[in-house]
């Protein structure tokens, strides 16, 4: 039997099992962290509370280029290309990684350069989102063993 | 490869190159036929483009139309194993909201007979989640979502997924032009013995085929027409807005005003909200988004995923779903079960058959049960093999990502992408002088990319280069990027300087209509700085 009378049927049937089942067998919750190690080798990583408040503000980015006339790069990255390259496939960062290895220039520089941004970029807080992003080791669920605020 | 300006004579003709009928092309040149296959835009520019680019099951379905689900899971998975390079895994969150009509154990039952299903597309069974540990996955998520489940399904560009294969057809023999418009079927007494086609250059064509096949989509009922055949299809209208970046790796599944479902789903640097569902009966070339649609999907997400409003779209897209004919149920109740018509059998008609409806986690099924129906016409006896042989890039081992961009001198995030989009011939394509500049920083294009799609991957306008590319698909919607780009595909085509700026000029007026009808207040920003940047073109924009 096919069609959607025989789709509402054996629907209502798993529907009546569904129900018996928990009604005798209530299966543990499960946890954040089961969903995180789940999809680790996907590195679907959820984000901070912290980066997720701030992400529309960290999105606003024009691609100017006014920032990079007070720093110029963040390890071999070009500044702009931070929020609006970077902070967008997030799950390409741990990849990524080692484009952002060498100099680092300082949360207060970066806040200098966010003073100049014209839509209000905060680039230290990009920065710092994007290295926790990419770091290989941090894996766990968001907000709670670690920071993203910058300088963090 | 010509340039499909010369009369020609083939075994099939195919008319469209959406995934489908692509798809339609490989499996026919992989039977040993010769095929022609002619698109009148790009290669996965109309419906395929404009759907959500999920490869899933539909869980939905379950309730209406199970053999949908059980086929579409099954053909999903042959997709991913063909296109390995090109899928990601994409998690779908499934809040339930304390009012919502589906309650969380009709939810969980749901994904209980979809798990069944799951393994034969490699995704993993649901996880049920409380609200407050759903929040913790994703910590945008509204306090009042009551519980959750994880759903994992595949995205993939369909464009991308489209050229591959054309690409796999042309490798195995068959001819492919796009920007190549079908205008009359050519008869021999009462069967149909070939196509008219106006060619990318603007010369009338004829192409001779012993068989041709209807794949247009939305528009088969056009081209069905030309042969005095009918086939009946129920249009529906489907717009999503584009974010310029992953809001969340994880997708958040919400309900809308009347019950419908959308999705807020992130593929590589985008984020798309989609879809409606409305009956259309439009001028299928004209679509535009309105202002109430863009309303009608921000209203549900923003009921689950509270910030939505404060994020910043960049465009948005609209397309039309070809499914087929039925009275009464509801546009996102229409079956997306498929039918391959025989023309000689439904309207005596020989030498037609088209193939409507369906989905795209369906195209590689629809394009084998139609390469079916052309052989038994054709007398021809070969297996189908689409289902298991690689996509280009799929076969052979890519490079590992630190290896290339090294070998290459670009940056990890270049290469990233690169093998992304060309899998394991990402090498070829970098073997150019000019793989270390960037056309487009922010999809990270490399200007040996552009060369390498103008001239293998039929890439002949700009808009071509964002459906093959991502070409200026993200924050600065192609502020910095497209008069270069223009420069370095009007020099592999031997553009004139009047006629690279004006190329420019048609992607910037073009993709305008995509962006209006969703531009925030930074959107508007960088709107003006783009305009201030283009003040100096002759004629201004």
């Amino acid at each position: 039997m096919t069609g959607p009378r025989a789709a509402r049927l054996r629907f209502a049937w798993a529907f009546v099992r569904h129900q018996l089942r928990r009604r005798f067998r209530t299966p543990p919750a499960a946890t954040a962290e089961e969903v995180v190690t789940t999809y680790a080798q996907d590195h679907l990583r959820p984000l901070t509370p912290f980066e997720r408040e701030r992400l529309p503000a960290m999105s606003r980015c024009i691609n100017c280029g006014l920032c990079a006339l007070v720093v110029r790069r963040v390890g071999q990255v070009r500044l702009p290309d931070l929020a609006s390259a970077y902070l967008r496939d997030l799950t390409l960062l741990p990849a990524a990684g080692a484009d952002l290895k060498g100099g680092d220039p300082g949360p207060d520089a970066l806040a200098a350069a966010a003073a100049i941004c014209p839509v209000g970029v905060p680039l230290d807080e990009v920065a710092a989102a994007v290295r926790r992003l990419a770091a290989p080791e941090h894996a766990g669920v968001a907000g709670h063993a670690e920071t993203a605020e910058p300088g963090g | 490869m010509t340039d499909g300006t010369a009369p020609s004579s083939h075994d099939a003709i195919v008319i469209g190159g959406g995934v489908t009928g692509a798809g339609v092309a490989r499996d026919l040149a992989l039977r040993g036929l010769s095929v022609l296959l002619l698109e009148k835009g790009d290669w996965g520019g109309g419906t395929s483009g404009a759907s959500t680019w999920m490869v899933h099951g539909g869980p939905r379905y379950l309730e209406f139309d199970w053999d949908t689900t059980v086929l579409s899971t099954e053909d999903a998975g042959n997709i991913v194993r063909i296109a390995r390079h090109m899928v990601h895994r994409c998690v779908v969150l499934v809040p339930v909201m304390p009012e919502d009509g589906l309650g969380i154990e009709r939810l969980e039952t749901a994904m209980e007979v979809y798990d069944r299903y799951q393994p034969r597309k490699e995704s993993r069974p649901h996880i049920r989640l409380t609200g407050e540990e759903a929040r913790r996955v994703e910590p945008g998520l509204a306090p009042g979502v009551v519980a959750a489940v994880t759903l994992d399904e595949w995205g993939v560009d369909p464009h991308r997924l489209a050229w591959a294969n054309v690409l796999d057809a042309v490798r195995s023999g068959a001819q492919a032009f796009n920007h190549c418009r079908v205008e009359s079927l050519l008869r021999d007494g009462s069967a149909i013995a070939g196509v008219r086609y106006r060619a990318a250059d603007g010369q009338r064509v004829e192409a001779r085929a012993r068989i041709v096949v209807n794949a247009a989509g939305p528009w088969a009922p056009q081209v069905a027409a030309m042969a005095g055949a009918e086939v009946r299809l129920r249009p529906a209208k489907g717009i999503h807005i584009v974010y310029d970046r992953r809001l969340s790796n994880f997708a958040i599944s919400a309900e809308a005003v009347d019950g419908r479902d959308v999705i807020l789903v992130p593929h590589g640097g985008v984020t798309f909200l989609g879809t409606t569902d409305d009956d259309h009966y439009g001028d299928l070339d004209a679509l535009e988004v309105t202002p109430d649609e863009v309303d009608y999907l921000l209203q549900a997400a923003e009921r689950v995923f509270p910030s939505i409003r404060a994020h910043r779209p960049v465009r948005a897209t609209a397309g039309v779903r070809a499914t087929l004919f039925d009275w009464r149920p509801r546009a996102d109740r229409l079956s997306r079960r498929f039918e391959v018509i025989d023309h000689e059998r439904e309207d005596r008609v020989p030498g037609l058959v088209t193939v409507a409806g369906g989905k795209l986690s369906l195209y590689r099924l629809m394009a084998e049960r139609t390469a079916d129906a052309v052989c038994a016409r054709l007398r021809h006896r070969a297996r189908c093999v689409t289902g298991s042989r690689p996509l280009p890039g799929a076969s052979g081992v890519a490079p590992p990502v630190r290896e290339l961009a090294a070998e290459h001198g670009i940056s990890t995030l270049a290469a990233t992408r690169i093998l992304a989009r060309h899998g394991s011939e990402a090498p070829e394509v970098l073997d150019d002088p000019r793989r270390g500049r960037l056309a487009c920083r922010c999809e990270v294009v490399t200007e040996a990319e552009l060369v390498h799609a103008a001239r293998h991957e039929q890439v002949r306008t700009l808009a071509d280069a964002f459906r093959r590319l991502g070409l200026a698909a993200g924050p600065c919607a192609g502020t910095s990027c497209v008069e270069r780009a223009a420069e370095v595909i009007g020099h592999e085509l031997g553009w004139s300087p009047s006629q690279v700026r004006e190329a420019a000029r048609d992607y910037v007026t073009g993709s305008w209509r995509g962006r209006a009808p969703v531009l925030d207040r930074w959107g508007w920003a960088q709107e003006e700085l783009a305009y201030g940047a283009r003040r100096g073109w002759p004629g201004g924009l």
